[in-house]
């Protein structure tokens, strides 16, 4: 991985973070009984969070300040469009922020988390360029869905109330069995693609950055889920961690289509 | 095709686009009225060439030892190098160079390159201190003076000098030792002596055809030559030849690049060229397909050869010593001599045995016995010097009177010795070149106390470097004249900078093809350095400052005109030109027939061709073109170590530019040889033989056959591979005749390989 | 079809010379490890002998380049007189998208600018009436300059292998493919 890359490494996962937190909070303030736990404290965690990926995501860029030009594009570059949903996801969650009470209203949050998904697709179809064959797909999308989910779930349990730890074991549960099934499988996939698919699936399956990333932050919460009734403390820490090296793999274990050329 | 798509573009584009068309197209006119009149500035590039404004066009010419010898545009802004090109003038450059020519554009202006005089506190130590020019004159004339006082001559001065610059200027070297006095010349060529006196015992002389000419072979066998690699504009013209159907056998012990373009590829065993000609000439005889008529008219000895063919060499014999099969030679031999006209390129790769001249002369008696020698589209190509006849003006300088010097056999002094007849009592005292490192450490009375290194860099190229290390502690005083801190300068004392070809004026001609080029300087010199015209007044003033009349050589010179006193009318009327200046719109081709020998007046005793040579055997060879054995091995796989396509000797490798290409050495092993040894591809090996060791990366490939390790002559900066560590000094056959001194044996070694 | 300039990379008279490449340099002096033109070498599935076969690879200017279309400044255009794909390296911001976009590898990092640069079929040689350096460079006329909407040669292809395979990029390059020589290999005793 080149010095280029952490930035997006950070910027990605925490941005999609403040989406699964901002999606989870909502679902958790509507979709059951209970007081709402901290939304005010929640929805500035996400702001906390995004600000800090867009601040890094800046460090990616040769050229930072030209980064306002980056919405130049919007009829063709993903990027561009990227650039445009995280913004207005940005503006939706400091509106909410200064508009929280004690709960959100229901519009503004559906609003808000659905921009969020949008920015989401938006950065999924950056990151699945022709370049990269293995992830030339819609896996980015399910990656970083995945990320917002178990992200978003864990970081919720700070701020939730006791009587919603059950939803969020739930969701953070299913998310995290959803993953595990996903990241084993994808690599073996892989495998029977073209030669620079199964290349990918060859790194990835030797490399100690991919299983550490899946006994961490993947199969070790699952279950400390699995025994304990609640959501302690040190599995949202476990899932940043293993999300954070699943990236990290996804940027650095992932072959280039040229890396072939010359080959079959 | 490609002047067509230009054509296409110009039409499509150049005049119909808005740009910088209509000036440019306009400019293009006005440089052309205006060519005679601006003949003696260089032209405004502006004009041809809209792509940058502001550009002066100079000529230049790569003066490296290579087959190309390629004329060179540069296009300079501001005193500044932008890029070079081709000359488009010459048919055989064709508007392009190669990988390593492209890359000139760096060195002068490469972090690497060597600034000032300097000078190191120990020699090999690394400390080396910037010194004026002034400073190092002084030390390195007070050292000649107090050798020349000691010995009473100036033998302890000892030249080693090669091809590292063929600018004809850089006699200027040699000129310098002549100015001096007697003193000592490390003689010969590695290169390709052996093959030079094949030929002249056979021919008379070494020449050969114009390669623009092999487009005109109905048949054509590249037997040890790498074109692909070594003289990448040949290429096109064994393309036009098979195009025009003819059949092209590539005959080589390494399935080469130039092999792959062939029809045919045949991989002989290594040195043993000579009996597969020889198996061949066999069938052409016992089919009656030789030339009758021809070797009656214009051949000597031809009835003893045939006699030496039927009693002692069959088809299947030659079948066994090559490994080619016997109906492979069959019919390669017959589809060789009815093609008419049929040539044979023979590579210097071929000579490098201890039975280089035998193999040459057994090739070249299947050309003639075909009747293929003296015509377009034919003959024996191996080089030639029919368009070297220069001045030799900063050579040919006198002796300080009363010079004393060595009282021996006289006998040239190089292959590129044009000092005529020496006719004075002493002589310089002519050592070994190809056995640099044992004379220097046998040499005595005196001994070499101080050893001038230009245009070469020993360490690198020369035989059993761990010898050459120990010689390179014997003399007094090391002088290297570079560019680059090469391993030669590493044990050296003193490091005078030199110019690149775009810093320095001189005239090149090619031992290859037809055209003569000169070398305008483009740039001003960078930094301190100075070409070696200049260093050897620089050394003249020094010395007649600290000695009077201790060296000849002018101290004031002017490198330009310099340049010009090379000429004659001799070169003016063999390239159809007025005068030198002629050579600033592009270099010039000699009006010469395209076919060597063509008259079928040879240059032997007899002036016929010479099947038997009485001359070769008075130097103790055969008479006839018999076959003669390999060096016997002495260890368990053949080593080869022939040119990387990414250099020239050691020059090339070096360079930032070329490193992103090439960057760093690889030994190449046929996986049956690695599967043996439990060597994988990419493992790091050791290379290894008697004399020495290297270790490097492998790569397993079917290029090389089961029984050989080959790797590449480089010299890397950052990396201290070097390939002589392996190679031995053993002569081959021939080469003192003509040379001075037997060539080497370089593809005669043998060494193992082992993982590490 | 309107006129689209591309590259025609004769492999069977191709000899890996690096000529091409270097001449590429001459021109631009690139920064070290900035690399427009490189000459990959085929593997021994595709062509029997290690790297005795290569494809001269530079940009393809592709009839719909993904560079061009990933870019969110817009630093890149393709011209409508010739269909050359052309990076304006001052508009970069040097997000690298293009870097990762492009499967042919074309877009650089240029470490010292801190943005990408790429093959500009030497446009401006092109607006001179001259060739691309690369084209001029090649001994061996391996490497052509082909209009796509003119060009007719039966045996050319597209995709050959080694080549990757992007249809929807549309590649403004065509290939001829390597032949073997006949190989005799000596008799082992």
């Amino acid at each position: 991985m080149n010095s280029m890359e952490l930035p997006l490494v950070i910027f990605t996962v925490l941005s999609q973070a403040a989406i699964g937190l901002v999606i989870i909070s909502s679902i958790r303030q509507f979709a059951a009984e209970g007081p709402a736990g901290n939304v005010r404290g929640e929805w500035l965690a996400a702001l906390v969070l995004l600000l800090v990926g867009l601040t890094a995501s800046l460090f990616h860029l040769g050229h930072p300040l030209g980064a306002v030009n980056a919405v130049k594009h919007l009829s063709n570059a993903w990027l561009s469009r990227e650039a445009v949903g995280v913004s207005l996801f940005l503006a939706l969650v400091i509106v909410g922020f200064f508009s929280i009470k004690d709960r959100l209203s229901p519009g503004l949050a559906a609003l808000t988390a659905i921009i969020g998904l949008v920015a989401l697709f938006f950065t999924a179809m950056t990151y699945a360029p022709p370049g990269y064959p293995a992830i030339n797909n819609a896996l980015p999308l399910v990656f970083f869905l995945l990320t917002a989910a178990v992200v978003g779930a864990s970081v919720s349990s700070f701020f939730t109330s006791q009587e919603k730890i059950p939803l969020l074991r739930l969701i953070l549960g299913g998310s995290l069995a959803i993953s595990l099934v996903v990241y084993l499988t994808v690599p073996f996939v892989w495998l029977s693609g073209g030669t620079v698919m199964h290349q990918t699936g060859i790194e990835y399956l030797t490399s100690p950055l991919y299983w550490s990333r899946i006994i961490i932050g993947l199969a070790l919460p699952l279950a400390g889920i699995w025994m304990s009734r609640s959501i302690p403390a040190w599995i949202p820490a476990l899932v940043i961690i293993g999300e954070f090296m699943g990236r990290i793999a996804f940027f650095s274990l992932t072959l280039h289509a040229s890396s072939n050329i010359g080959g079959l | 095709m490609t002047g067509n798509n230009l054509e296409q573009i110009k039409k499509n584009l150049g005049c119909s686009m808005s740009r910088r068309k209509f000036l440019g197209c306009m400019a293009a006119m006005g440089v052309l009225a205006s060519i005679p009149g601006s003949l003696l500035r260089p032209m405004d590039g502006q004009a041809g060439n809209g792509f940058e404004q502001g550009l002066e066009i100079f000529r230049n010419a790569c003066p490296r030892n290579c087959y190309d010898t390629c004329s060179i545009k540069t296009f300079v802004k501001d005193g500044v190098i932008k890029y070079i090109e081709g000359a488009p003038e010459s048919t055989f450059t064709d508007g392009g160079l190669c990988v390593k020519g492209y890359a000139y554009t760096r060195r002068p202006y490469s972090p690497d390159r060597i600034k000032y005089p300097m000078i190191q506190d120990q020699r090999g130590s690394g400390n080396w201190r910037r010194i004026s020019w002034d400073q190092a004159m002084e030390i390195i004339a007070k050292k000649l003076i107090e050798i020349n006082e000691k010995d009473g001559s100036m033998l302890g001065l000892a030249l080693a000098k090669y091809s590292g610059n063929f600018g004809i200027t850089n006699y200027a070297v040699e000129g310098m030792m002549t100015s001096l006095g007697y003193t000592t010349r490390l003689i010969g060529t590695p290169c390709w002596p052996a093959g030079i006196d094949a030929q002249n015992y056979d021919l008379g002389d070494m020449w050969c055809n114009d390669p623009e000419d092999m487009a005109n072979a109905r048949y054509l066998i590249l037997w040890g030559a790498n074109p692909a690699w070594n003289s990448v504009h040949s290429m096109k013209y064994i393309y036009a030849a098979q195009e025009r159907g003819a059949k092209v056998v590539c005959i080589d012990p390494v399935l080469t690049q130039t092999a792959v373009k062939a029809d045919v590829y045949w991989e002989v065993e290594t040195s043993m060229d000579g009996a597969l000609a020889l198996g061949m000439a066999r069938h052409i005889l016992d089919q009656g397909l030789y030339d009758r008529d021809w070797v009656r008219n214009n051949s000597i000895g031809f009835d003893e050869f045939a006699d030496y063919l039927r009693n002692e060499i069959t088809v299947d014999w030659a079948a066994q010593k090559s490994g080619i099969p016997a109906e492979q030679i069959k019919n390669v031999a017959e589809e060789f001599a009815t093609a008419k006209p049929a040539s044979i390129w023979i590579g210097y790769g071929l000579q490098r045995h201890v039975n280089g001249g035998a193999t040459v002369r057994s090739v070249d008696a299947l050309v003639a016995m075909t009747g293929n020698v003296g015509k377009s589209g034919g003959g024996a190509r191996y080089g030639h010097l029919r368009t070297w006849g220069f001045n030799y003006h900063a050579l040919l300088q006198p002796r300080p009177e009363g010079s004393v010097g060595f009282l021996g056999a006289d006998g040239p002094l190089g292959d590129f010795d044009f000092s005529g007849d020496k006719v004075d009592e002493y002589s310089d005292r002519p050592l070994n070149m190809n056995k640099t490192a044992e004379e220097i450490l046998t040499t005595d009375e005196p001994p070499v106390r101080v050893l001038w290194v230009s245009c070469k860099n020993p360490l690198s190229q020369d035989f059993d470097r761990n010898k050459m290390v120990e010689a390179f502690k014997k003399p007094e005083l090391i002088v290297s004249v570079e560019q680059f801190f090469t391993e030669t300068v590493e044990l050296s004392d003193i490091v005078l900078p030199v110019t690149t070809l775009f810093e320095e004026w001189t005239v090149n001609a090619s031992y290859w093809h037809y055209w003569l080029s000169i070398n305008e300087q483009a740039i001003k010199p960078m930094y301190e350095t100075k070409s070696n015209t200049e260093i050897a007044a620089a050394l003249s003033r020094k010395m007649n400052e600290l000695k009077p009349g201790s060296c000849t050589y002018p101290t004031e010179i002017d490198p330009r005109e310099w340049m010009i006193k090379e000429f004659n009318q001799g070169i003016y009327d063999l390239f159809g030109i007025d005068s030198w200046q002629d050579l600033k719109n592009g270099p010039a081709k000699a009006k010469m027939h395209p076919a060597s020998w063509h008259d079928l007046k040879f240059g032997t005793p007899s002036g016929k061709y010479e099947f038997k040579s009485e001359l070769c055997a008075e130097h103790g060879h055969q008479a006839l073109p018999k076959f003669k054995e390999g060096r016997k091995p002495y260890d368990k796989l053949r080593l080869l170590t022939p040119h990387t396509k990414f250099g020239i000797h050691s020059q090339f490798v070096n360079l930032d530019w070329m490193e992103e290409y090439n960057p760093k050495p690889f030994c190449y092993l046929n996986p049956i040889a690695a599967e043996s040894r439990g060597i994988k591809d990419g493992d790091q090996v050791k290379v290894f033989n008697k004399i020495g060791e290297v270790q490097l990366e492998v790569k397993l490939t079917d290029i090389v056959p089961p029984d050989v390790v080959m790797m590449y002559t480089a010299w890397f900066r950052n990396n201290p591979y070097n390939c002589q560590n392996l190679v031995d000094d053993t002569s081959s056959d021939m080469g003192a005749y003509k040379t001075g001194a037997p060539g080497v044996a370089i593809h005669g070694q043998f060494a193992d390989v082992v993982k590490v | 079809m309107r006129k689209q300039l591309g590259f025609y990379i004769d492999a069977n008279r191709c000899i890996g010379c690096f000529t091409c490449a270097m001449a590429c340099k001459n021109q631009y002096h690139q920064d070290i490890g900035v690399i427009w033109r490189q000459v990959y070498d085929l593997k021994t599935e595709i062509y029997p002998h290690r790297e005795r076969a290569f494809y001269s690879l530079a940009c393809n200017h592709c009839e719909n380049p993904t560079c061009s279309n990933v870019c969110p400044v817009k630093a890149y255009y393709k011209r409508e007189t010739d269909g050359v794909v052309v990076h304006e390296q001052e508009k970069c911001i040097g997000c690298g998208n293009c870097i990762r976009s492009c499967p042919y590898g074309a877009p650089r990092h240029n470490p010292v600018l801190r943005k990408a640069e790429k093959c500009s079929f030497c446009w401006e040689r092109i607006d001179s009436g001259l060739e691309p350096a690369c084209i001029l460079s090649c001994p061996v006329d391996a490497l052509q300059l082909i209009d796509l909407a003119t060009f007719e040669e039966p045996n050319a292809v597209q995709y050959p292998p080694g080549f990757p395979k992007f249809t929807s990029l549309n590649p403004s390059v065509r290939f001829r493919v390597a032949q073997s020589p006949t190989v005799i290999r000596r008799k082992r005793l």
